[in-house]
């Protein structure tokens, strides 16, 4: 069973951490993952793609194929528009909604989930860095690919130990917002 | 083996740690710079030295100078940067030096495309500099071989007394994943050092050698001089214009890289080309670096359709795989595919050598990858 994700946003942001975890977190329960990021010479606001491709069997195209992916988690509109044509038809697309403005049309091809990811970390956590662990926390809650004990343990190992508790919050608000999105 | 979590370019970094390079000295560029960010934890860790110099020319003569006190050296760019060193290359040439030099390729020409991939710089690393000589081109198409061909490399670099590039690409060496690398111990077992001279001063002859043989050259600073030049030299390193010299010394430093697919390398398992299902197959794609990543899967999902499709991805590009070539070309005919990240600067040398342009080709060079589908939509044309 292949799972293929892709995280977008801007440089800057951490999604490209975030993919990193989910592809090692993968490995270390003997699956394969691969993290293949993309961006722009742009040094900070250039648009940012992120795939994540995690499978029982080996893996060796690191790119997710267009109108393959899962799920698709976004929190930049330059960056959502550009790349959501990957998300297969009836895919789920989480977008921060402060920040990414899907079209009509949009919601017609693709379920797509409003969290206000940096609000959450920014407001409720209190350290915007967290939103890559917000989002990592919302994509794992909905698509279940990963042990969620698992990756909030390879989480904690790559960030800063000062920030443990930070970020075990910002991972705990992520799958509780992530469910009540599911409920409605 | 060793299995680690990482990108190729952290991969590559390691692994010159590892085969015992104690010196790198270059100048940051994208898609490479996480090469010296990673070799200045692990250089001076193990006492060596990383130095970010003022510019890419800097880079290379610092690293040339390391390499001529007999110490492992190495520098890594991408493209931009390898025309920048361009000529400090040919003294590497030349005056017989080891480095290896890694290119990290992006799209090009000029600055290009920064953080894109290519496969552009083939061509380059064939000729990167004036003059006559014949280089070493390795090209990692794994995450695995990021590490175990940056290892080939400084081995041929000391086995050959010269320059040796390892290509990677903006892909490979910035993918995240599982790689499964030798023990230390079996990369230690495999190390390759330059031979040295043992007798007095005034019988050293550095570049009194056989035809088709490397320079012995000693480390500066322990007893031995040479004179090191980029002019034409004779045995002693000091210039000459004698045209039986200046003819032996072309012919011994093109003949000696000849000899690369002869002999054993050190690392004895390290294979020139990978073949993935030819036994039977009716058609060959032939592809490497991170284009072969696509090409596996394409090979999977022909013969999932019917179409035996096989799979010929030289790793050692340059000097190239030409027998093996050859046998492909004699046995495929049209069948063959080749794909690349450029114009088909790797088509034209399996055009030199089977000596026929009937083959198809799937090229791209606007710094976006080549998705399998893409691949197999080719060859069921060609079918």
């Amino acid at each position: 069973m292949r799972n293929t994700l892709r995280f977008t946003g801007v440089g800057g942001q951490g999604v490209l951490l975030a993919g990193e975890i989910m592809a090692a977190c993968k490995i270390k329960n003997k699956g394969f993952g691969l993290k293949t990021a993309t961006y722009t010479s742009q040094v900070r606001g250039g648009a940012t793609v992120v795939d994540i491709t995690l499978d029982d069997n080996e893996i060796r195209y690191p790119y997710a194929n267009e109108g393959e992916i899962d799920f698709m988690l976004s929190v930049a509109n330059v960056s959502y528009h550009q790349f959501k044509s990957g998300v297969k038809p009836g895919g789920i697309i989480v977008v921060d909604p402060n920040l990414v403005h899907p079209t009509d049309e949009d919601r017609k091809i693709w379920k797509i989930i409003e969290i206000p990811i940096i609000t959450i970390a920014k407001e409720e956590v209190g350290n915007v860095i967290t939103q890559s662990v917000v989002a990592l926390s919302i994509t794992n809650t909905m698509t279940k690919v990963l042990d969620d004990d698992s990756l909030e343990e390879v989480m904690l190992s790559k960030v800063p130990a000062k920030v443990h508790a930070a970020n075990k919050m910002a991972f705990k608000l992520g799958r509780e917002y992530a469910l009540k999105a599911m409920a409605n | 083996m060793r299995e680690i979590v990482s990108t190729g370019n952290a991969l590559a970094a390691l692994a010159a740690a590892e085969a015992g390079a104690m010196f790198f000295a270059g100048y940051p560029i994208t898609p490479s710079s996480e090469i010296m960010e990673h070799s200045s934890d692990y250089l001076p860790q193990r006492g060596g030295t990383c130095i970010q110099m003022e510019d890419e020319i800097a880079g290379i003569c610092a690293a040339l100078g390391a390499s001529m006190t007999g110490v492992k050296s190495f520098t890594a760019t991408s493209g931009p940067g390898i025309s920048l060193k361009a000529e400090q290359i040919g003294l590497g040439f030349i005056a017989e030096i080891p480095l290896v030099i890694v290119n990290v390729m992006r799209g090009g020409p000029s600055t290009g495309l920064p953080t894109r991939v290519s496969q552009a710089d083939i061509g380059q690393a064939q000729y990167p500099t004036h003059g006559d000589y014949a280089s070493i081109t390795l090209c990692a198409g794994s995450l695995s071989e990021c590490y175990t061909e940056i290892v080939r490399g400084f081995n041929l670099a000391e086995k050959y007394m010269t320059p040796v590039f390892v290509l990677l690409d903006e892909t490979i060496g910035h993918m995240h994943g599982k790689a499964n690398i030798p023990s230390l111990e079996k990369i230690q077992a495999s190390i390759v050092t330059r031979a040295r001279f043992e007798g007095s001063q005034e019988d050293y002859k550095p570049y009194d050698v056989p035809m088709n043989k490397p320079a012995v050259l000693n480390p500066m600073f322990q007893g031995y001089k040479h004179h090191v030049t980029g002019l034409h030299h004779g045995v002693t390193g000091f210039p000459t214009e004698d045209a039986a010299q200046c003819e032996f010394n072309i012919e011994r430093l093109t003949g000696k890289i000849n000899q690369v697919h002869l002999e054993n390398d050190g690392l004895d398992d390290l294979p020139d080309y990978e073949e993935i299902d030819m036994e039977d197959a009716e058609v060959c794609i032939i592809a490497y670096g991170s284009i072969a990543l696509g090409a596996y899967e394409a090979v999977k999902k022909l013969r999932a359709d019917g179409i035996k499709a096989g799979l010929f991805r030289p790793i050692m590009i340059w000097p190239s795989p030409i027998n093996r070539l050859e046998e492909i070309g004699a046995r495929f005919k049209d069948k063959i595919m080749v794909t690349e990240l450029n114009m088909g600067q790797y088509s034209k040398e399996i055009e030199r050598v089977i000596k026929r342009n009937d083959f198809t080709q799937l090229l791209k060079a606007n710094g976006r990858p080549i998705a399998p589908a893409e691949m197999v939509a080719k060859v069921k044309e060609m079918m």
